[in-house]
């Protein structure tokens, strides 16, 4: 497995769309026809309030949940994503809220579980930490070394290492699910750094927030969720941050300012 | 074996080595735990024990007690000294953050991306909370802050204290950065314009080393330029000398953000370019420019070229008032190397009178993006000096 930067690919298109998806559990209609674009060289924030719907439909992209309805284009191929491990082989990583790291296990060992280098029938470990370091320093993570347990790194630098294993498999797009929550304000500057490298490698980032300042500094657009369903997309130059929490809670289109604006109108005509 | 002789391949130098290399680790990761260090180093565990042990008697670590893996931890750091400087140096997108030595030797920094048109609030609530996030891994607290450098994107008023004019920066208009950032840490600020502070940068550790009349001009979202004359930033009457950005190229060309028209920002600001290349390359950031530059993409190759010739022009005007022996390229759009120096030569070479164009050598910057916040640190380092001479006046 090669660690070589992909070029910041010149004339970017959509990687992944997603048309119709739809999902339910029981009784909850969790997503309800999403439409989702994502485009080469992008960082698309995905935002929504608690129980949007954000975590179903990445982990419905992920492979972990399949949708009960809906296609999903990636590349320009129609795929049916089946597990997890489909998506990995197809170039969809995801960084999950937990990491799933192994604490107990060093940087190298994290980074190349489940799919260590071999010389032979012994494990190559040279090379697993020659191009650890590499990656590492490409994506200028810094971590005092990569033989040290992950338990005691900081939780940006697992999050780097963690983010850092996403992209062994050369995937197209990476799917970061809260990356910045629990995190300080020096390590949250290091992750927001981090998705501004990984967009510049040409990968599309799909990144969940809840934190309007990091989304507005990373993010080139941003997609909102409400309630299962799609709630606008904004380009983040062009927008406020006002506007797109207004369309998270819902405060554009509910009945009582939709009757409010009929009567202002009402009144302005009759006067 | 004579483990006094000082002579190469002896023990001695081998101690030497050792010991700079623990420093070594320690100033590149921040603080770190005796084992971090031998794993990082490639030291035993004895010998790192041993060094640090030395290290500290000498002044040269602190150590602190912490936590890690559960464990009771003694956890070494570079010692600060006493009194830390601090610097913070805006951008139009992002925010620097250093902490330094008494010596300025840069401890801990930390950039972070932030909002384009962020309010000041936002951003100085950042900067401070980075800054306590940085003290705490050098080991110190925020209290231990002597003096703080700030740097702001704009015109900044040294009379009032000011940032801003109207236009420039306007999630920053009027707002005194040193009263409303005294209220997050308690340490005096120093204010100045961030291509000042990195021409002060460069001026002491970087490509104006020894130069006594030269030019920094800052090319990156905006343009703008911090001059020396006589070995010292110039700064002007109310400190907004430099401003080469608002020069006027076209009296009828679009109108500016500061209110006149045909200012060099309206052709080449980022947001001139970025709207030039909307059309045919639909959204893009500064940076993707730059890139797709770099990797050959016509259509910015020429907004960057054209954009290039354009300062040249300015530059021209520059050289022809002062006669500097250099001129410091620097900035984002410097990143594009020949890209932009060639044009702005030529362009230079082409506008200003022969003779001084002949004699001004143009440089790229060597500090990179960390000038600006090298000069804010000189400049708090200054004003902790001043400080300390007059000590009748420490109430802040």
């Amino acid at each position: 497995m090669t660690v070589t930067p992909t070029p910041a690919t010149v004339g970017t298109g959509t990687v992944l769309s997603l048309r119709g998806v739809s999902k339910r559990f029981g009784a909850v209609q969790a997503l309800k026809n999403i439409e989702l674009d994502v485009r080469a060289g992008e960082v698309l924030a995905l935002v929504g309030d608690n129980g949007a719907g954000k975590s179903t439909l990445v982990k419905t992209i992920a492979g972990v949940y399949t949708a009960d309805d809906g296609s999903m284009v990636f590349d320009g191929a129609e795929v049916r994503v089946g597990s997890p491990a489909e998506a990995q082989q197809l170039g969809i990583a995801t960084v999950f809220q937990d990491l799933a790291l192994c604490d107990n296990l060093d940087v190298v060992a994290n980074l190349y579980l489940g799919r260590e280098l071999r010389n032979g029938k012994v494990l190559d470990e040279v090379e697993m930490e020659r191009s650890s370091w590499e990656l590492l320093r490409q994506l200028s993570a810094k971590i005092p070394s990569v033989r040290i347990p992950v338990a005691s790194l900081s939780g940006g630098q697992r999050q780097t290492v963690a983010i850092a294993r996403s992209l062994l498999g050369q995937p197209k797009v990476v799917m970061l699910d809260e990356p910045t929550a629990a995190l300080g304000v020096a390590q949250t500057a290091e992750v927001l750094n981090l998705v501004e490298r990984l967009r510049e490698r040409g990968l599309a980032v799909i990144l969940i927030s809840h934190n309007m300042a990091d989304v507005m500094a990373v993010a080139d657009r941003v997609a909102v969720l409400r309630l299962g369903r799609n709630n606008g997309v904004f380009t983040v130059s062009e927008t406020k941050s006002q506007d797109i929490i207004a369309a998270i809670t819902g405060a554009t289109d509910n009945a009582v300012s939709e009757r409010a604006a009929r009567r202002t109108r009402q009144e302005g005509s009759a006067s | 074996m004579n483990a006094t002789r000082p002579a190469p391949g002896s023990q001695a130098s081998l101690r030497e080595a050792n010991r700079e290399r623990v420093l070594g680790v320690v100033r590149q990761h921040g603080p770190l735990t005796q084992v971090e260090i031998a794993a990082a180093s490639g030291l035993s565990a004895a010998t790192v024990s041993n060094m640090v042990k030395e290290l500290d008697q000498a002044g040269l670590v602190g150590l602190s007690r912490s936590i890690r893996n559960g464990r009771r931890a003694v956890l070494v750091s570079l010692a600060s000294g006493g009194g830390l400087l601090a610097g913070v140096a805006f951008g139009e997108r992002d925010v620097r953050v250093a902490i330094a030595s008494e010596s300025r030797e840069i401890l801990a920094q930390q950039l972070m991306p932030l909002q384009a048109d962020h309010v000041a609030d936002d951003g100085m609530e950042r900067a401070a909370r980075l800054l306590a996030d940085l003290a705490e891994t050098v080991g110190a607290g925020v209290e231990d802050i002597g003096a703080i450098g700030f740097g702001l994107p704009a015109p900044v008023d040294s009379v009032s204290g000011q940032a801003g004019s109207d236009a420039v920066l306007p999630g920053w208009r009027g707002v005194n950065v040193a009263e409303a950032m005294a209220g997050h840490l308690r340490a005096p600020v120093v204010l100045d314009n961030t291509a000042n502070l990195a021409a002060l940068g460069e001026l002491r550790a970087g490509a104006l080393r020894g130069v006594q009349h030269g030019c920094y001009l800052k090319f990156s979202y905006g343009v703008g330029a911090g001059i020396v004359l006589g070995g010292e930033v110039f700064r002007g009457s109310a400190g907004t000398a430099g401003e080469i950005g608002h020069l006027t190229i076209d009296e009828n060309g679009p109108i500016c953000r500061c209110g006149n028209r045909g200012c060099l920002d309206t052709f080449v600001g980022s947001r001139a370019l970025l709207s030039s290349l909307a059309a045919s390359h639909g959204p893009l950031r500064l940076r993707d420019i730059i890139t797709r530059a770099l990797a050959g993409d016509l259509g910015c190759r020429r907004v960057i070229e054209d954009a290039g010739r354009r300062v040249g022009v300015a530059v021209a005007g520059l050289v022809n008032l002062f006669n500097p022996e250099v001129i410091v390229v620097g900035g984002k759009l410097a990143e594009a190397g020949d890209l932009i120096m060639v044009p702005l030569r030529e362009a230079l070479d082409r506008c200003a009178i022969p003779s001084a164009a002949a004699t001004v050598e143009l440089r790229p910057a060597e500090l990179g993006d960390e000038a600006d916040v090298l000069g804010a640190i000189e400049l708090a380092s200054v004003l902790s000096h001043a400080r300390a001479a007059k000590p009748a006046e420490t109430t802040v």
